[in-house]
C-alpha cells in the first residue's frame, strides 16, 4: 500500500472530531462522519456541528482556513459507502464494546481492502475489540491513542494484535509521526497503555492522600508540581481541566480491568467528596468549576479553591511551606522533608515512580517509552525514570524499604547507578536485563539534545550556543532564560557568521526550548532605559540591525528553525533567514506595540519588502504599508506555522515541518540544498506613501479609539508605527533604501523608549506578564 | 566648647531658592506651610536648639546616664532642657493634626531635625525614637490604641521606643525568640528580654510606650512570623493617665563609646501586657515603616554632627595662631597667623563645608519627595515619589553618617592635640558619630538594601527616579557655558554610575556575592554622584540669584566656590570607586576562612 490519501473519522464528538481536523492539518482529506439525529433535519448536524464548533474554538483544532476545506462531514447511514475511499478510518465512538463492535461489521462490508481501520479507544484491550471479528479485519486493525487535544499533544500510543499486518503498523506510525507529527509510542495491549495507566494511578494517589490527609488543594498542587517538573496544574488543576466526570468512569473501568494484585487498586479509594461534586455539577472547568472555581459574584474574578472536606469553597491561597522553602529545586529534598507537607510529596511521588518501575516491561518495551509518554501526554518535563536518576534511584529504594513495600525489579537494577547514562557520546537506558540499551530515535530525526550528549559547542557564550551538526552544518542556539534576545546572542551571532564563512557551508539557527524566542531580553531593555543609558540601548538595536542585515547578506545560507512562540525579536531572526522550515506549531508574530515599542531589528522594513513582493495588493505605495500596519498595530500572532504564512511571516517557499523530532534534520537538509550556487539577496529599495498615508493610518487608528478599541497610548504607539511604514516624510515619487527606513525605524524605537508610557507597559509585563493597556 | 549657630541662611536657600519647597503648600494640608510661616519655625528651633540643647551637651557626655533601682536618671538639665522643648510643641510638629500634631512638612522637619542632632545628639534620641513610635501605631495600630496612645506621644507626655533588638539577633530579627502569648480579654502577654533599647527607661516622661517584635504561639519560622505590640511602661487608666505598673523593667544600661546622655537599656519583658499593632505576623512590615523613617532620620544626625564639626573646626582655625602662611605673613599684627590661611587646613575646612551643605540640600530633596508621596493628589507622582524615597533611603542613612564621621574626624585633625582632649567637644563629635553609622542597620546593610532591594525593584524602577532628572540635567545644561565647570564633572561621575549600575546588576544577577563585594562602595559612588548633581544645581541657583538680587553677604559667590571644590576635588573619587567597584569581588572571596 503506498500511504495514506484520504482518511474517515467516525465519531464527531470532542476527540473524533478534532482528530479529523488535525488530519486536515496535514494536507490530507478527512471525512468525519457520525449517526443521524433522530429527527433532524439535517442529517449531518452531528459532524456539521461539529466543525462549527472547530472553526470558533479556540485553542483551534485546525491550523488554518485551508485546513478545514480538507474535512468533509457526512452520516453513518447516507455515507457508509463512501468508507471504500477512505485509506485509514479511524473510529472514535463512545467507550462500549457493543457499539464498537456493531461499527466494525457495518465498517467490514464498507471498506476497501487493505484499507487500516483503528480506534482511538483509551480503555478496551485490542483483543476484546477484534475478538468475534474476521481475521482479515483484525489484521488491518490497530489501536490509535490520541490525546486531547489531538492538534497540541505530541504523543500517539499505538497498539497492535497478534493478527495485525505489520506493514499496517509501519504505514500508520509513519504517517503519524511524519504528516501529523506525532511521537509514536508502541504500547502493549494492557488496561489503559502507559501514559493514562500511570497517570490515573498518580492522579488517584495524589487526590486521595490529599483529601485523607487534609492536604489543601493549592498546597497539593504547588507540590505535586513545580518541584518535579510537572506542569503547574498540579493535580487538582489538571482534573479541573479534563473533568471530574470522567475520574469514576476511567477508575472503575481500570479497577475492572487490572488484577488484584496491581497497586492500584490500593489507591483507588472511594472519594465521596469527587461524587457530591459532581452531582452538584462541579466537573471541572466544563462546568460550574471545580477543585478550582472563579467566584464572579460581586463583578470581581475571585479563584477560590475547594475545602475537600467540607466540600466549601474560599478564596485560593497562595500555598506555601517549610517543606518548598528549604527543598529549593531539589525533589529529593522535598521529599525527604519532615513535615506533613513533605510526607505527602514523598508519599504520592515516591509511590507514582515504583508503579513506573513495576509497569516497565509490562506496558512498553523501554523505559523511555514510559517516559516519553509522560512527557509528551501529560506535560512532565522528566518522565518517571528520568525523575528516578535526579532524585537518585538508591535513595528512593531504601525509602521504599523503610516504608516496608517491595522494590520493583528495574529500580533495584538501577541501585548503584542510573537509569539512563551517556556512553561514548549516546544516551543508553537500562534494560529489565540489566543491561544498557542505546535509546533509538527513528530514522530522520535530529535532535539537538542528541548531539549536545557528545559534543562540545564549536562556540558559547552566557546567551548561546553553536553546534556542529555535522556536513558543514552550524546550528546556532539560544541557551538565554526564555530564549530572550540580548547583547551577547547578537554577539555570538556575528562571530558565527564570520565562522561559517570561514569554514562551514551553512548555518541553522534553532533549539529546542518550549518557545523559539519570546522576543528581546525586556528586562535589561527596561533597567538600561531605567538608568537612562540610552548609548546602550541605541547600540544594542543598530548592532542587531547590523547582526541581522550581515545575516541575510551573508554568502551562504541561513535557515530558521523555529517551533513554539517566535516574537518580536525572535520573529525578526526569523524574517532575516534565507529559508525558514517551521515546526507547524510555530506561533510567530511582531507583538513590540504590547510593550509600548516598534520593531527596531529590521521588522517593520523587511515585513514592508514582503508585502510589497508577496502580498497580492493592488498597485501602488499605499497597500502594503497599509496591511503591515494592520498586522503589527495589532501585534497580530500567527497561530500556527500555516497562518504566518498568510501573514507572511514566512515566505510562501518557507517549509513546514508537521513533527517537532524532525524539525532540525529538515532545516538541515534544506540548507544543504540551498549550498550549491548560494547567491545572497539583492537589495531592496522601497516607494512608500509618505505623509499622506501617514494620516491615513493615523485615521485607522482614531477610528479604533473612538471605539474603545485603542487605548490613549496605543495612539502614540500607532503614530510611531506608521510613520516608520509610511517612510517618513517621503514623497511616492522618491525611492527609499533599505538603510533609510532601518534609521527611520531605530529614531522612532528611541521616541518610544524613553516615553514614561512605553516604560509603564515593558514593566507591566515584566512584572505580570500581562500586557498594560494604558 | 565652640557655640552652635543655627545655619539658617543656608537653610532657607536650600528650602526656597533651591528646591523650591514654597510649593509643597499646594499640597492638601500643607496650605498654612508658605514662607512666613517656615521660617519662624526655623528660627525658633534653632533658638531652643542654640540656647537650651547646646549648653547641656558637654556635660550630658561627661555625666552620662545612672541606673538606680531600676530608674534611668538622665544628666543634669535633660528633664528641664525636654519640659522646655515638649511645652514648646517640639514633639508634635510633624504629627498629624487630628492627634494634636502641627503637620509641619517634612521637607521642613528634617532641618529641625539636623538642628537638635548639631546642638545634642544624645537629647535628640529621646523624642526621635517617640517620633518612630508615634508612626508605627499611626500606620498600623487600630483606632483605640491610636486614640489611647497618639495623643500623649505627639504632647511628649509620654516617650516611645522601638524594641527589636535582641542578645543574639541583631540584623537578623527572623532569630528573634520574645514571645507573647494571646489571652482572654484580647491582648496579650510579651515575655522575652531585648537588648540595646534607646530611650528605654528615663525620667523625661511619665510613661514609655514600647513597641515590641515578638512571636505568637503559632507563629511561622523566621521573619514571617513576627508581630508588632505595644507594651506600656505604665498600664494608661480610662483616663489616660499612667495606670498600674507593667511588667517590663530596665536591668541595666550600657556603658558606650558616646551619646552617653542617651539611655541604652536591656529591657526585660515579663509577661508584660500589650497589644497587636496590625496583623498577626506582619510585624515587620509595620516596623519597617518606622524603622525607613528612623534611617532618614539617623541620616539627619549624620548631618547634624557635620555641621557642628565644621563649626567648631572653623573657629579654632580662625582662632589659632600658629606659625605663618607658606605664601608670606597673613596677620602681621599677630604674633602669628591663624592657621586657616594653611592650604592643608582649607581642604579640611571645604572638604567639611561641602559634605555638609551637600547633605542638607539631599536630606531636604529626599524629604520634599516624601511629603509629595505622602500629600500628592496624582497618584502617578506618589508612586515616583515613594519610588525615590525607597531608593534613596540607605543612601541617605549610610552617606550622611559617614560623612558626618569623616567630618568629626577631620574637625579633630583640623584642632591637632586640642581636638584630642574633652575641653573643645570635638572628640564628643567623634565619639557620637560613630554610632550613627551603626545603628538603624549599619552602613554595611545600607549597602546591601541598596544594591539587593532597590536596584532591582521592578526591573529597575526606583533607579529610574534619580537617573532620568539627572539624566536630563546634564543633557539640558550641556549648552550652558556658565555651567561647564559643574556639567562636565558631572557627566563624568554620572557615566561611572550607570557604569556602576549596569555591571553591579548584571553581575549580581548571575553571583549575589558579586553585588554584596560592590555594595559599599557603588553606595559611596552614588551617593557622591547624587551630591554632585545637588552642587550643581546649588551653583546655577546661586548664579541666578546672586545676578538677580545680588550678593551682598557674599553667600551665592562662596556656594559656587564650594560647588566647584566639589566638582573638582571631591567628585572624582568617583573614578576611583568606579575601578574598585569593575575590579570584582574575586579577591574578597579568595581566601579560605581559615586563612584569615
Amino acid at each position: 500500500m503506498a500511504g495514506i490519501e484520504k482518511v474517515a473519522v467516525i465519531g464527531a464528538g470532542v476527540m473524533g472530531a478534532a482528530i479529523a481536523a488535525h488530519v486536515a492539518n496535514s494536507g490530507t482529506k478527512v471525512l468525519l462522519l457520525d449517526i443521524v439525529p433522530e429527527g433532524a433535519a439535517n442529517r449531518n448536524a452531528l459532524a456539521d456541528g461539529a466543525l462549527a464548533r472547530m472553526q470558533k474554538a479556540d485553542p483551534a483544532p485546525f491550523m488554518g482556513r485551508k485546513a478545514a476545506r480538507l474535512m468533509e462531514t457526512g452520516n453513518l447511514e447516507d455515507d457508509l459507502e463512501r468508507l471504500a475511499e477512505a485509506d485509514w478510518i479511524i473510529e472514535a465512538v463512545i467507550e462500549r464494546l457493543d457499539i464498537k463492535q456493531g461499527l466494525y461489521r457495518r465498517i467490514e462490508g464498507a471498506r476497501k481492502p487493505g484499507s487500516i481501520v483503528s480506534s482511538n479507544t483509551s480503555t478496551i484491550p485490542l483483543a476484546t475489540l477484534v475478538g468475534g471479528l474476521s481475521e482479515s479485519f483484525a489484521q488491518d486493525f490497530l489501536i490509535t491513542h490520541f490525546f486531547n487535544p489531538p492538534r497540541y499533544m505530541r504523543l500517539m500510543e499505538l497498539v497492535t494484535g497478534a493478527a495485525t499486518r505489520a506493514e499496517a503498523a509501519e504505514v500508520i506510525t509513519d504517517f503519524a509521526d511524519k504528516r501529523l507529527g506525532k511521537t509514536v509510542i508502541r504500547a502493549k495491549d494492557t488496561p489503559s497503555f502507559i501514559g493514562n495507566r500511570l497517570g490515573v494511578y498518580w492522579l488517584q494517589k495524589a487526590v486521595i492522600e490529599a483529601a485523607e490527609r487534609g492536604i489543601p488543594v493549592e498546597q497539593a498542587d504547588a507540590l505535586i508540581g513545580k518541584p518535579f517538573g510537572i506542569p503547574k496544574t498540579g493535580v487538582f488543576g489538571l482534573l479541573d481541566l479534563v473533568g471530574l466526570d470522567l475520574m469514576p468512569h476511567v477508575n472503575a473501568s481500570l479497577a475492572a480491568a487490572l488484577p488484584q494484585s496491581d497497586a492500584f487498586h490500593t489507591a483507588n479509594r472511594p472519594l465521596p467528596i469527587v461524587q457530591k461534586m459532581i452531582s452538584e455539577g462541579y466537573t471541572g472547568r466544563k462546568g460550574k468549576g471545580g477543585f478550582y472555581r472563579l467566584n464572579r459574584e460581586g463583578g470581581q474574578k475571585v479563584k477560590e479553591a475547594v475545602d475537600l472536606s467540607s466540600g466549601h469553597y474560599a478564596k485560593a491561597r497562595k500555598p506555601r511551606s517549610d517543606a518548598m522553602d528549604e527543598a529549593g529545586r531539589s525533589p529529593r529534598a522535598l521529599m525527604a522533608h519532615d513535615s506533613a507537607e513533605g510526607r505527602y510529596a514523598a508519599d504520592v511521588m515516591g509511590a507514582t515512580l515504583r508503579y513506573a518501575a513495576e509497569l516497565a516491561g509490562e506496558v512498553a518495551d523501554s523505559i523511555a517509552d514510559i517516559d516519553e509518554a509522560m512527557c509528551l501526554g501529560y506535560g512532565w518535563k522528566d518522565g518517571p525514570f528520568a525523575l528516578m536518576d535526579k532524585i537518585g534511584p538508591d535513595w528512593l529504594a531504601e525509602r521504599l524499604e523503610a516504608e516496608g513495600e517491595t522494590v520493583p525489579p528495574i529500580l533495584d537494577l538501577a541501585r548503584g547507578r542510573s537509569f539512563y547514562r551517556v556512553e561514548a557520546g549516546k544516551l543508553e537506558q537500562l534494560g529489565l536485563d540489566g543491561a544498557y540499551h542505546p535509546v533509538t530515535r527513528p530514522e530522520g530525526v535530529l535532535l539537538l539534545s542528541d548531539i549536545k550528549c557528545g559534543a562540545k559547542p564549536v562556540l558559547k557564550n552566557g546567551s548561546a550556543a553553536v553546534w556542529d551538526i555535522g556536513d558543514g552544518v552550524l546550528c546556532f542556539e539560544f541557551t538565554s532564560k526564555m530564549n530572550s534576545m540580548d547583547d551577547q546572542i547578537m554577539a555570538l551571532l556575528a562571530k558565527t557568521l564570520k565562522l561559517v564563512e570561514a569554514e562551514y557551508k551553512a548555518l541553522v539557527i534553532h533549539n529546542e526550548g518550549t518557545n523559539f524566542s519570546v522576543g528581546a531580553n525586556l528586562g535589561l531593555a527596561f533597567f538600561a532605559a531605567n538608568i537612562a543609558a540610552w548609548d546602550q540601548i541605541e547600540s544594542l538595536v543598530s548592532f542587531g540591525q547590523k547582526t541581522f542585515q550581515d545575516m541575510r547578506n551573508a554568502p551562504f545560507p541561513v535557515v530558521g528553525a523555529p517551533s513554539g512562540m517566535a516574537l518580536g525579536g525572535g520573529c525578526e531572526v526569523l524574517l532575516h533567514c534565507d529559508a525558514v522550515q517551521a515546526h507547524a506549531e510555530s506561533y510567530i508574530g511582531l507583538v513590540e506595540v504590547g510593550v509600548g515599542l516598534i520593531p527596531g531589528w529590521g521588522g517593520c522594513t523587511e515585513m514592508l519588502h514582503r508585502w510589497q513582493k508577496f502580498g497580492r495588493l493592488p498597485k501602488g505605495p499605499m497597500p502594503a504599508p497599509s496591511k503591515v500596519f494592520e498586522i503589527l498595530s495589532t501585534a497580530t500572532v500567527a497561530k500556527s506555522a500555516a497562518e504566518a504564512k498568510e501573514l507572511l511571516f514566512l515566505r510562501p517557499e518557507d517549509g513546514i515541518t508537521m513533527n517537532r523530532a524532525r524539525l532540525l534534520a529538515d532545516a538541515k537538509a534544506r540548507a544543504l540544498a540551498m549550498v550549491e550556487g548560494y547567491i545572497p539577496p539583492e537589495a531592496r529599495d522601497y516607494t512608500l506613501p509618505g505623509p499622506s498615508g501617514l494620516v491615513a493610518m493615523e485615521m485607522a487608528v482614531q477610528q479604533f479609539r473612538k471605539v474603545g478599541k485603542a487605548t490613549p497610548y496605543d495612539e502614540i504607539v500607532s503614530g510611531a508605527l506608521a510613520e516608520v511604514l509610511s517612510g517618513g516624510d517621503t514623497d511616492p515619487i522618491d525611492t527609499l533604501t533599505e538603510a533609510d527606513l532601518l534609521k527611520l525605524e531605530r529614531d522612532r524605537f528611541f521616541t518610544l523608549v524613553k516615553r514614561p508610557g512605553t516604560l509603564d507597559r515593558i514593566e507591566t509585563m515584566l512584572m505580570t506578564g500581562k500586557p498594560l493597556r494604558n | 566648647m565652640a557655640d552652635y549657630t543655627p545655619p539658617l541662611r543656608d537653610m532657607r536657600f536650600v528650602y526656597h531658592e533651591l528646591l523650591g519647597c514654597d510649593d509643597l503648600a499646594e499640597l492638601p494640608g500643607f496650605e498654612e506651610f508658605t514662607a512666613d510661616l517656615i521660617d519662624p519655625i526655623l528660627e525658633e528651633a534653632g533658638k531652643i536648639c542654640a540656647e537650651v540643647l547646646h549648653p547641656i551637651n558637654r556635660s550630658g557626655d561627661e555625666e552620662g546616664c545612672r541606673l538606680e533601682n531600676g530608674v534611668v536618671r538622665t544628666p543634669a538639665g535633660f528633664p528641664e532642657a525636654y519640659r522646655q522643648f515638649r511645652e514648646g510643641g517640639w514633639t508634635a510638629i510633624t504629627c498629624d493634626p487630628e492627634y494634636g500634631g502641627q503637620g509641619l512638612p517634612a521637607a521642613a522637619d528634617v532641618l529641625v531635625t539636623e538642628m537638635i542632632c548639631s546642638a545634642n545628639l544624645s537629647f535628640g534620641m529621646y523624642p526621635g525614637l517617640s517620633h518612630g513610635a508615634y508612626l508605627a501605631l499611626h500606620s498600623h495600630g487600630s483606632e483605640e490604641l491610636k486614640r489611647a496612645y497618639l495623643p500623649k506621644l505627639v504632647d511628649g507626655t509620654w516617650s516611645g521606643t522601638m524594641c527589636l533588638t535582641e542578645p543574639h539577633c541583631g540584623t537578623d530579627l527572623g532569630l528573634l525568640r520574645t514571645k507573647a502569648e494571646p489571652q482572654d480579654d484580647g491582648s496579650f502577654r510579651v515575655t522575652g528580654t531585648k537588648i540595646f533599647i534607646s530611650a528605654g527607661e528615663h525620667d523625661l516622661t511619665e510613661n514609655i510606650i514600647h513597641l515590641v517584635l515578638a512571636r505568637l504561639p503559632d507563629a511561622p519560622k523566621g521573619s514571617r512570623g513576627i508581630s508588632l505590640f505595644v507594651v506600656p511602661k505604665f498600664l494608661p487608666t480610662a483616663e489616660g493617665t499612667p495606670g498600674e505598673r507593667n511588667g517590663v523593667m530596665c536591668s541595666s544600661i550600657e556603658h558606650k563609646m558616646g551619646i552617653k546622655a542617651s539611655s541604652t537599656c536591656v529591657m526585660n519583658f515579663d509577661e508584660a501586657q500589650g497589644w497587636l499593632v496590625g496583623a498577626p505576623h506582619k510585624g515587620l512590615q509595620a516596623m519597617f515603616t518606622m524603622m525607613n523613617n528612623e534611617r532618614l532620620a539617623v541620616g539627619g544626625q549624620g548631618l547634624g554632627l557635620a555641621e557642628a564639626a565644621y563649626q567648631g573646626s572653623v573657629a579654632y582655625a580662625r582662632e589659632r595662631l600658629q606659625g605663618r602662611s607658606l605664601t608670606g605673613t597673613k596677620a602681621p599684627d599677630k604674633p602669628a597667623d591663624p592657621i586657616i590661611v594653611h592650604p592643608d587646613v582649607r581642604r579640611m575646612l571645604l572638604l567639611q563645608r561641602a559634605a555638609t551643605e551637600g547633605c542638607r540640600a539631599m536630606a531636604v530633596w529626599v524629604a520634599k519627595e516624601l511629603d509629595k508621596q505622602e500629600r500628592h493628589p496624582e497618584p502617578e507622582v506618589r508612586k515616583a515619589s515613594e519610588d525615590f524615597v525607597a531608593l534613596m533611603t540607605p543612601i541617605v542613612k549610610a552617606l550622611f553618617t559617614d560623612l558626618g564621621f569623616e567630618n568629626a574626624n577631620l574637625g579633630m585633625q583640623v584642632l591637632g592635640g586640642h581636638g584630642y582632649i574633652r575641653e573643645h567637644g570635638m572628640e564628643q563629635y567623634v565619639r557620637d558619630a560613630r554610632i550613627t553609622q551603626i545603628y538603624e542597620g549599619t552602613n554595611g546593610i545600607q549597602a546591601l538594601d541598596l544594591v539587593g532591594r532597590k536596584l532591582g525593584a521592578n526591573g529597575g524602577r526606583y533607579l529610574r527616579r534619580f537617573f532620568h532628572p539627572v539624566a536630563e540635567y546634564i543633557e539640558g545644561h550641556a549648552e550652558t557655558p556658565e555651567m561647564a565647570p559643574y556639567i562636565a564633572p558631572l557627566a563624568k561621575a554620572f557615566g561611572r554610575l550607570q557604569t556602576a549600575t549596569g555591571t553591579v546588576a548584571q553581575r549580581g544577577l548571575a553571583n549575589p556575592d558579586e553585588a554584596g563585594a560592590a555594595a559599599t562602595d557603588y553606595m559611596r559612588l552614588f551617593g557622591l554622584t547624587a551630591l554632585g548633581y545637588l552642587w550643581a544645581r546649588m551653583a546655577e541657583t546661586a548664579m541666578a540669584k546672586s545676578r538677580e538680587s545680588g550678593d551682598a553677604d557674599g553667600f551665592y559667590a562662596a556656594k559656587q566656590v564650594t560647588a566647584r571644590f566639589y566638582m573638582e576635588r571631591v567628585l572624582p573619587q568617583t573614578g576611583a570607586l568606579l575601578s574598585q567597584i569593575m575590579a570584582g569581588g574575586q579577591t574578597l572571596m579568595a581566601l579560605d576562612e581559615a586563612a584569615f
